[in-house]
């Protein structure tokens, strides 16, 4: 389905959704962040902070409660996630291809009841990228594109004064019928804008990773290259690359009490992160990661290598995040040019 | 104006006489126009380096690394490490002498002094500079960047981080050899100015601020990560990153106290930002590395000025000032105030 939506009817769309929570970027405090709608929305966001992730794979969700009174079995209440559905507006391309590797991470081999649960009720409507949103943008790289529509349920592209609107899922479609009226046939005019803005995007410079077919053999030569600790000379050990990362999927699961008497908590899964040090802590205080180069290896070849080998694509979209907001200049593209170009 | 070609001939000359064993310093990054850090080790890298307005990090940290490290492999330093500091940086090197960290002779203090400016805040640049620049310069009172469609210059006070412009101490006093005039005393802003902005609101509309800052903290722990100030190896947030040797007993790993849960919500938020807060009073020299690297732009310089103005109003302390001064926390004087204590 593929229709045309003039600008200024957006806003009359998004309010025919009915049944839907309707999130789009807003500059909250300084950052882009998925917001509810409340108002008119805009869609001139370069790239948001945090991907949509966190949608189907919040930073903590809780599994199930306990309480123990003395004496008596322990009650066990499971938690389920909400049934809200949730369309989000604006997602960028590289994101919706996020989508599809938390997919095959939390769908393939074990069904994540909990991840599955929110997902179901999770719709992207993608905003393809006429210009890449920020300078360390590289989803060409990764095989993705600007105006690539997997992962998402429509793709939108700006063609000025309204939007070419191309449903890619059933569940995209109902989101357009849903306000059938506001949406006009597309022309013959409409179609060679289209195809022109596209091959436009297409052609905008991005950062490159050089000879991407040959990464994930040359990282697997390169795993005790002496390159790995000096390229990570800088790091700080922060959390920033992966948290911001639209396909980092790595959880850890606590018990987190609540109260004594009785005794009461919270089974509780949060993010995890390779960046930090405990992350492979061994109980015995074995650390088979002990060092940031170890830890930048690990980060770089699960995405080039391990995914690739795992699911036949890499797990990177390229959507810059880590190269952007590492406070020291951690580049994963010239880290992985560098470790391929010294494998020879 | 600092040449950088001078610091570059000191780094290569420190490193060719063997006076140093590396030195610590800026370089140009590959992600758009920011500095990066590196630590070079052989003369002919001193041309790597250099000196421009987003050479924002204190390189502090990476000698607290370096400390770690030599810890770890138990080696023994040999000739000191080379440092090129700011007038914040050094107040953060003078800090970690006065708490013995480490010791004067173990560092060569390469001086910069931040002159009549300071360092780009790269979040107040939207707007100003079209498209991505690729190169900053400092050039007087203004920064000149290289943009896609040719130079453009700005007075620097206008894209100037906020601890630039409320600097007291832009000259590195501490230093073995320093480059650039001293200009203490060009106060841009007055100091704790933007705190000062921020508590002209009640007591509830601050407590609301900071709710809605710390519900958002994603716990990256980029504030702490990049702080020189926090080298613990055991810090209270980490539920696992204790010391654990062979001889740690199962009862000791599991009943260690987790003082701060893993879930990335306000309660634990909060315990953990105020915690740091309380663990920086008297040390903190208001470098604003951690306000920089939020990602989700929580004003944490606000925090820690806070503690850093209580220290100077109560007690008359300034981190940094003196590598033999007592350190706030450890010290006595009759004359501190007492009226607190009940």
């Amino acid at each position: 389905m593929e229709k045309i939506l003039h600008k200024e009817r957006i806003d009359d769309w998004i309010s025919a959704l009915t049944g839907w929570e309707v999130l789009s970027p807003a500059l909250e405090d300084g950052i882009w962040a998925y917001r509810p709608v409340s108002g008119a929305i805009r869609l001139d966001h370069p790239n948001t902070t945090q991907p949509p992730k966190g949608l189907a794979f919040p930073q903590r969700e809780v599994f199930f409660s306990f309480e123990q009174i003395k004496g008596e079995a322990p009650r066990l209440t499971q938690i389920l996630p909400d049934t809200v559905q949730r369309a989000v507006f604006g997602v960028r391309p590289c994101d919706g291809r996020g989508a599809v590797r938390m997919d095959r991470v939390f769908g393939d081999h074990v069904e994540d009841t909990y991840y599955q649960a929110r997902r179901k009720n999770v719709a992207y409507v993608g905003l393809a990228c006429n210009q890449p949103p920020s300078a360390n943008c590289f989803c060409l790289s990764v095989g993705g594109s600007p105006v690539s529509t997997d992962g998402l349920d429509v793709l939108l592209t700006d063609l000025g004064d309204r939007y070419f609107v191309a449903a890619v899922t059933e569940t995209g479609k109902a989101l357009m019928t849903a306000a059938n009226s506001l949406f006009d046939e597309p022309a013959d005019a409409d179609r060679q804008q289209l195809k022109s803005v596209h091959t436009e995007a297409l052609a905008q410079p991005q950062r490159a990773v050089h000879n991407p077919d040959a990464v994930p053999a040359k990282l697997k030569a390169s795993f005790k290259s002496p390159l790995w600790e000096e390229l990570a000379r800088a790091c700080i050990g922060c959390g920033i690359c992966t948290f911001l990362c639209p396909t980092c999927h790595c959880f850890d699961i606590n018990d987190e009490v609540t109260g004594s008497a009785p005794l009461k908590g919270n089974r509780v899964r949060t993010w995890d992160n390779c960046q930090f040090p405990d992350f492979t802590m061994h109980t015995s205080g074995h650390n088979p990661r002990p060092t940031v180069g170890a830890r930048l290896r690990q980060r770089v070849c699960h995405k080039f290598q391990y995914f690739p080998e795992n699911f036949g694509m890499p797990q990177c979209t390229g959507c810059g995040r880590c190269i952007s907001e590492c406070p020291v200049g951690i580049d994963i593209v010239s880290v992985v040019n560098k470790v391929v170009e010294h494998a020879g | 104006m600092i040449n950088v070609r001078d610091i570059r001939d000191a780094a290569r000359d420190l490193l060719a006489k063997g006076e140093v064993r590396a030195v610590i310093g800026y370089r140009r990054g590959s992600r758009g126009m920011a500095a990066e850090p590196v630590v070079i080790t052989a003369p002919e890298q001193a041309d790597e380096l250099v000196w421009d307005p987003t050479c924002f990090h204190n390189l502090a940290l990476y000698l607290v690394e370096d400390r770690k490290f030599l810890a770890h492999s138990r080696k023994a330093p040999g000739a000191p490490i080379a440092i090129i500091a700011k007038g914040c940086d050094a107040r953060a090197i003078v800090v970690l002498m006065q708490e013995h960290y480490f010791k004067r002779e173990e560092v060569y203090i390469i001086g910069v002094s931040c002159e009549g400016v300071g360092v780009l805040d790269e979040r107040k640049l939207a707007g100003h500079v079209p498209g991505t620049p690729t190169d900053a310069a400092f050039e007087g009172d203004d920064f000149v960047f290289t943009t896609p469609e040719g130079e453009k210059r700005l007075p620097a006070r206008e894209v100037m981080a906020d601890r630039c412009l409320e600097c007291r101490a832009p000259f590195p006093k501490e230093h073995n050899v320093v480059f650039g005039e001293d200009k203490t005393g060009r106060e841009l802003a007055a100091p704790f100015a933007a705190l000062a902005r921020f508590e002209e609101q009640g007591a509830t509309e601050r407590w609301d601020f900071w709710r809605r800052q710390f519900e958002r903290c994603i716990r990256c722990f980029a504030c702490r990560s990049v702080c020189p100030m926090c080298y613990c190896d055991e810090c209270v947030v980490d539920s696992i990153t204790f010391p654990v040797a062979p001889e740690t007993t199962a009862d000791e790993k599991a009943n260690r106290i987790r003082w701060i849960e893993r879930s990335a919500v306000r309660s634990e938020n909060i315990t953990y930002h105020m915690t740091r807060a309380m663990h920086l009073a008297g040390r903190c020299i208001d470098c604003g590395e951690c306000e920089r690297v939020c990602p989700v732009n929580i004003p944490l310089r606000l925090l820690n000025n806070k503690m850093e103005r209580e220290a100077r109003e109560r007690f008359g302390y300034e981190p940094g000032a003196s590598i033999g001064a007592a350190s706030l926390v450890a010290s006595f004087n009759d004359s501190d105030p007492g009226s607190f204590i009940r």
